[in-house]
């Protein structure tokens, strides 16, 4: 009994800079009904903490990932139809692009909400104008979440959106200390000499780490051994733009 | 020589031979690769690639190769996931962004190729 009390359960959640950064901005921009832009390089954790956001926000709010729009269309349809709802192109109800426009902004003028985008630098630039149109129309909130490829989109393609962003956040990747604790809670155990090489090459960006780490896990396995420093240094060659830097 | 093969022969050997296993090429393709791989890699019959590492030699090669493993179905469900991750992290062109697309139909269970109209 005095064993299982004195057992620090662990934490379901790590709440780390990106994530907290990214819910700020998020609640920023809902307030003063700004769009707002967040970029941060790949492997930092920006999809994991647009995920913990979605849980979490405390005020109406969208989350579109950006796998499933792949043309301003889809965009509409996601914005208009309710879930489980179809875009009915033709018959006695049909709905031109225009129909389906002038519902999301009604929709958003009845009950305002964020509309977050995840890895929008990935958006074509007929999805940019008419997240632009939304702006205008009907001064909908938006958090754009991105690598950097999405601020250097905006900049050059698309000026008239680019003009309307409040704020461009740029996240740093983490802390020497932040990332430890993130594989930590990730569930890999690392050794100091493994933690420094990992640091060295991949710097803040767990998800890159976590690839090297599960490379090097398979290489131990097929060897019948424990993860080592020999393991990792033996995945580096699956990572042709690590091994230069190493 | 074919192009398929000719981009197979390019890879590193243990991926090649697990693609060709995994029923990559077409009966023409697979007699010409045979033909023409090196001595020294017809050795090892299945290697035994994990799938972050059989995933991370997808993503760092050949993109059109990879693209026609994904279409004809020989990766299965975690090392496409793995390869999806992997694919982001690399710097985006037109190529890489395609085949992205072709994983996240894969992974969404949808066939068939994504081509662009011009």
């Amino acid at each position: 009994m005095s064993e299982s009390l004195s057992e620090t359960p662990q934490p379901s959640e790590l709440v780390n800079s990106v994530v907290k950064n990214l819910c700020v901005l998020a609640a920023r921009a809902w307030a003063k009904r700004w769009i707002i832009t967040f970029t941060a390089a790949t492997g930092v954790g920006k999809t994991t903490a647009v995920d913990y956001a979605e849980r979490t926000l405390g005020f109406d709010h969208q989350v579109i990932r950006c796998k499933q729009i792949t043309t301003r269309y889809t965009l509409l349809q996601a914005l208009a139809l309710a879930p489980g709802e179809k875009w009915t192109t033709h018959g006695r109800n049909w709905m031109r692009a225009s129909d389906l426009y002038d519902r999301a902004i009604e929709r958003i003028r009845q009950r305002p909400y964020l509309l977050i985008i995840d890895e929008a630098d990935r958006l074509r630039l007929d999805c940019f104008e008419i997240l632009r149109d939304f702006w205008d129309d009907a001064k909908l909130p938006m958090l754009l979440v991105g690598n950097e490829v999405l601020t250097e989109k905006l900049n050059r393609q698309h000026e008239r959106l680019f003009r309307r962003i409040r704020i461009r956040f740029e996240q740093r990747p983490l802390r020497e200390a932040d990332l430890r604790k993130v594989l930590e809670f990730m569930g890999y155990t690392i050794a100091d000499d493994e933690f420094t090489l990992l640091w060295k090459l991949v710097g803040g960006s767990p998800g890159f780490a976590e690839a090297l780490l599960e490379n090097a896990n398979e290489i131990a396995a097929s060897q019948g051994a424990k993860r080592g420093i020999e393991a990792l240094e033996g995945a580096l060659r699956y990572f042709p733009t690590l091994r230069a830097a190493a | 020589m074919r192009d398929m093969v000719c981009r197979a022969l390019r890879i590193r050997p243990e991926l090649a031979i697990m693609l060709f296993h995994r029923g990559l090429f077409t009966p023409e393709e697979r007699a010409e690769f045979l033909q023409f791989l090196p001595k020294e890699s017809r050795n090892f019959s299945a290697p035994s690639l994990g799938p972050v590492q059989f995933a991370t030699l997808l993503a760092q090669g050949d993109t059109h190769l990879a693209a026609r493993a994904v279409l004809r179905n020989c990766i299965r469900p975690n090392e496409l996931e793995w390869l999806y991750r992997l694919l982001r992290f690399q710097k985006p062109n037109d190529k890489r962004d395609e085949l992205t697309r072709a994983v996240e139909r894969a992974l969404e269970g949808r066939k068939g190729n994504v081509r662009k109209s011009k």
